[in-house]
């Protein structure tokens, strides 16, 4: 069962620097887990809301 | 899908270890079996809201059902799966049976196939043979050069190496390395304490040693391809079935339905994997109740008394499930290859050594803590800035590739892929546009639920904006909402007919629209008169570059409060001189600030005015590089406005990458600033925007000016007090407790030069 994916955790560092010297074809196949860190993190939530960030709205008392 | 095999592997775990279960089942799964498969799927994926669920298909050979079989299969599970959620399909096989009509099936049906090599001939064919004893090798990597095929390649997933300590590693390394494989996953042969594995010579841990060799030329020749065993065992490496601690999330359903545990524990003894369910009766619920499941669900706690006492158990998690066997203790053990596991995270920790500074002190400070060191200054150096935005960009990148999976390949991708290659800046400048993020993400949130309708997709939009800049000729059609079209940091095209969808061509200087009853040819002459229906985003000249006034990209409305409507003339060239003028005053009162401002702020938004709150802003964590805020014609008040704002910006960044918040936490934290406690991230948002605040009414105290001081003194105590609440409400992770800890130590050295 070693071809499922990795369970991703966050967008790592060097895996979102080295994905700028990939072409945007191929993203999708040699950076799978980053792919997926992200879409979960940015698009589905995981642990940081999706959205707008609460500040947006403590920025009016300023 | 079918449990047999045209190889006969001696290291097999279906056929040649203790399971045996594989005699009695059907020789393929039969296509009633599938159907009951995928609407269990369907079912669990629904009922729990799934946002991704994975497939991979297995055997024996799942080549063996033919391209006319297989395509049953991926049209059941497409069709009963895709409607509730995103199915990620994938592929395990030898490739022994792979043609071009089967590579098309999984380009058309979107299934990423692995393939199993050994490494070198001598290597692959220690173990993989056919029943006749005669080599697969040359039969694999007939398959591996046909999924390399620019035609294919979107399907070539990886190479699956299983490990021999016997093989010569640098040659195993350079034959995978050659047949440029996007993933390598290399596997510890399956072996328990009843079991252990081959250890051929003296040295105690060959695994290691063996694996350590390739660590080393992997990281020598700059990590050509990923090879998940590393990646994964790197502190934060994410987990695996075979390392880490989070939860098993794997089920298998056998040729008959029966659903069973994780495959790999056919190694440990004869119905090892069985859990007496099965798809026809039982639902993935009542599987995973399993208590060979539920006890995997148990991170650390599930682990045995070594292990639970490891220092390195969350890299390893253990090892895998099935190589904790033992008669007797059950997988109460640490795994059969603990020795090896532990030296190899040691190697992988200690290659490449870490660079000493210029110095020459050794210095032992993280990339993380640097990063974080630097931010906690209170601006951040023009290289952090640099690499903040170089990580939203990739973020985009794959946002949008993570697009393209969802809607396949269409002429709006094709563009984008071609003009990555062929005019990458072009690229580069559209998907630095802040607002592109927000609309990516709205098109892979909406598409993910059934029912609801889909959101306007965005590539194409990109696509021509892109080839705008590049000035390539290019043709597509673009969704049309609400009679525009707006290509991102160029402008809008207003035109009253255009219907739903748009074809649009474009020309050097100039693009054509044609839809519904309309058709228009719009110069991009910056200095002519626009063309009808054309509103050209406006920009202004500041220290930092051209600063867009954003007012007509429809995802700007991202900020939780209502957006401006494109200004007119002369509001617009007023917001302008404003935001030049703040600029020239962060360079003036806080320079470190303004270079900060320089590296990233391409975009202001004009939020709607309202008499009652005259004075407002706001940033949006989807949209970095942009704030907003409320046209202004005081440049001093502005300049703070996009200082403060900054701020956010340039943290929610790095919130993007780490946790400094624990997660969860339901603590709520009193702020000097409000009168309603307020949650840890937005207390950390205001303590990082107060110091940078308190930086600015420090340097305008200098000269004087009126009430400076006091609003100096003002911030600083809402600083520090704020963040010595953050600190005390142990909310913070690691990472976040040494953030604020800095911060704090960066408002103490901002007090001193203050006096």
């Amino acid at each position: 069962m070693d071809n499922a994916p990795t369970r991703p955790s966050r967008p790592g560092l060097d895996d979102l620097t080295h994905s700028l010297d990939i072409p945007l074809e191929r993203i999708a196949v040699e950076h799978a887990d980053l792919v997926e860190a992200i879409r979960r993190r940015v698009v589905e939530g995981g642990p940081v809301p999706s959205g707008t960030v609460p500040v947006a709205l403590f920025n009016s008392a300023i | 899908m079918h449990s047999r095999c045209d190889l006969s592997c001696d290291h097999c775990y279906v056929y040649q270890h203790a399971d045996q279960t594989w005699r009695g089942r059907p020789v393929r799964m039969p296509l009633a079996t599938v159907r009951a498969v995928a609407q269990r799927i369907a079912e669990h994926a629904r009922e729990h809201e799934l946002p991704v669920v994975h497939v991979v298909l297995h055997g024996g050979e799942p080549l063996l059902l033919g391209a006319a079989g297989l395509r049953e299969v991926l049209a059941e599970l497409r069709a009963a799966i895709t409607p509730w959620t995103r199915l990620d399909l994938r592929m395990q096989t030898n490739g022994v049976l792979l043609d071009e009509e089967l590579c098309r099936l999984f380009v058309e049906y979107d299934v990423r196939v692995g393939v199993s090599l050994d490494g070198d001939r001598a290597a692959n064919d220690r173990h993989r043979v056919f029943a006749h004893g005669g080599s697969s090798h040359d039969h694999v990597r007939r398959a591996l050069a046909l999924l390399r095929r620019p035609e294919h390649r979107a399907s070539y997933a990886g190479i699956l190496c299983t490990i021999d300590v016997r093989n010569d590693p640098d040659r195993v390394y350079e034959a995978l390395l050659a047949e440029s494989p996007p993933r390598v996953d290399l596997l510890l042969p399956h072996a328990t304490w009843d079991h252990p594995p081959e250890r051929p010579g003296p040295e105690p841990t060959p695994y290691a040693d063996w694996l350590g060799r390739i660590h080393r030329r992997w990281v020598d020749d700059g990590r050509p391809m990923s090879i998940r065993m590393f990646e994964a065992l790197r502190p934060g490496g994410g987990g695996t079935e075979a390392f880490g601690l989070a939860p098993a999330d794997v089920l298998v359903v056998e040729a008959d339905g029966s659903w069973e545990q994780v495959d790999s524990l056919k190694t440990a003894y004869h119905g090892a994997a069985g859990t007496g369910f099965d798809v026809f009766d039982h639902s993935v619920d009542e599987a995973t109740r399993h208590p060979g499941v539920a006890v995997r669900q148990d991170g650390v706690a599930g682990l045995c008394a070594t292990c639970r006492a490891c220092p390195v158990v969350d890299r390893c998690g253990g090892g895998l499930y099935a190589h904790r066997w033992r008669t007797g203790s059950g997988f109460d053990n640490p795994s059969v290859y603990c020795a090896d596991l532990l030296r190899l995270i040691d190697t992988v920790d200690a290659y490449p050594p870490p660079t000493p500074p210029a110095s020459g002190e050794l210095s032992t400070i993280s990339p993380v803590d640097e990063l974080l060191d630097d931010l906690a200054t209170g601006h951040g150096s023009a290289s952090t800035l640099a690499l903040l935005a170089a990580t939203q960009l990739s973020i985009t990148r794959a946002l949008l590739a993570a697009c393209r999976d969802g809607s396949g390949t269409t002429p709006a991708w094709e563009l984008l892929v071609h003009l990555d290659q062929a005019a990458p800046e072009a690229i580069r400048a559209v998907l630095a546009h802040p607002f592109v993020r927000p609309g990516l993400v709205h098109r892979l949130h909406s598409s993910a639920p059934p029912g609801v309708g889909a959101a306007v997709d965005p590539l194409p939009a990109l696509a021509i904006a892109a080839a705008l800049r590049a000035g390539v000729p290019a043709a597509l059609h673009v969704p049309v909402r609400a009679d525009t079209i707006t290509f991102p940091a160029l402008g809008s095209l207003v035109l009253p007919g255009l219907g739903e969808s748009a074809e649009v061509t474009v020309r050097p200087g100039e693009f054509q629209v044609r839809g519904g009853s309309v058709e228009q040819t719009v110069l991009l002459d910056p200095v002519a008169q626009p063309s009808t229906g054309w509103f050209p985003t406006r920009d202004v000249s500041v220290p930092g570059g051209r600063l867009l006034l954003e007012d007509g990209d429809p995802y700007r409305d991202c900020y939780g409060q209502p957006v401006e409507p494109r200004l007119d003339g002369p509001a617009a060239r007023a917001l302008g001189r404003t935001l030049a003028e703040a600029w020239r005053v962060v360079h003036r009162d806080v320079p470190a600030h303004a270079a900060a401002l320089d590296g990233g702020l391409r975009a202001v938004v004009p939020l709607a005015a309202d008499p009652a709150r005259p004075l407002r802003s706001a940033t949006a964590r989807h949209a970095f590089g942009a704030v907003a805020v409320t046209p202004h014609s005081d440049p001093e008040t502005m300049a703070v406005l996009l200082v403060h704002e900054w701020q956010h910006a340039k943290l929610g960044a790095v919130l993007d990458l780490y946790d400094l918040v624990e997660s969860g936490q339901a603590a709520q934290i009193r702020v000097p600033w409000r009168p309603d406690p307020r949650p840890p991230e937005g207390v950390l948002q205001g303590v990082y925007a107060h110091l940078a605040i308190t930086q600015v009414w420090q340097s305008r105290a200098a000269t004087d000016q009126g009430d400076a001081s006091a609003n100096a003194a003002h911030f600083l105590a809402w600083t520090r007090d704020g963040a010595d609440a953050l600190l005390a409400s142990r909310s913070l992770t690691a990472a976040g407790e040494r953030f604020v800890g800095q911060l704090r130590h960066a408002l103490e050295e901002t007090r001193a030069g203050a006096g």
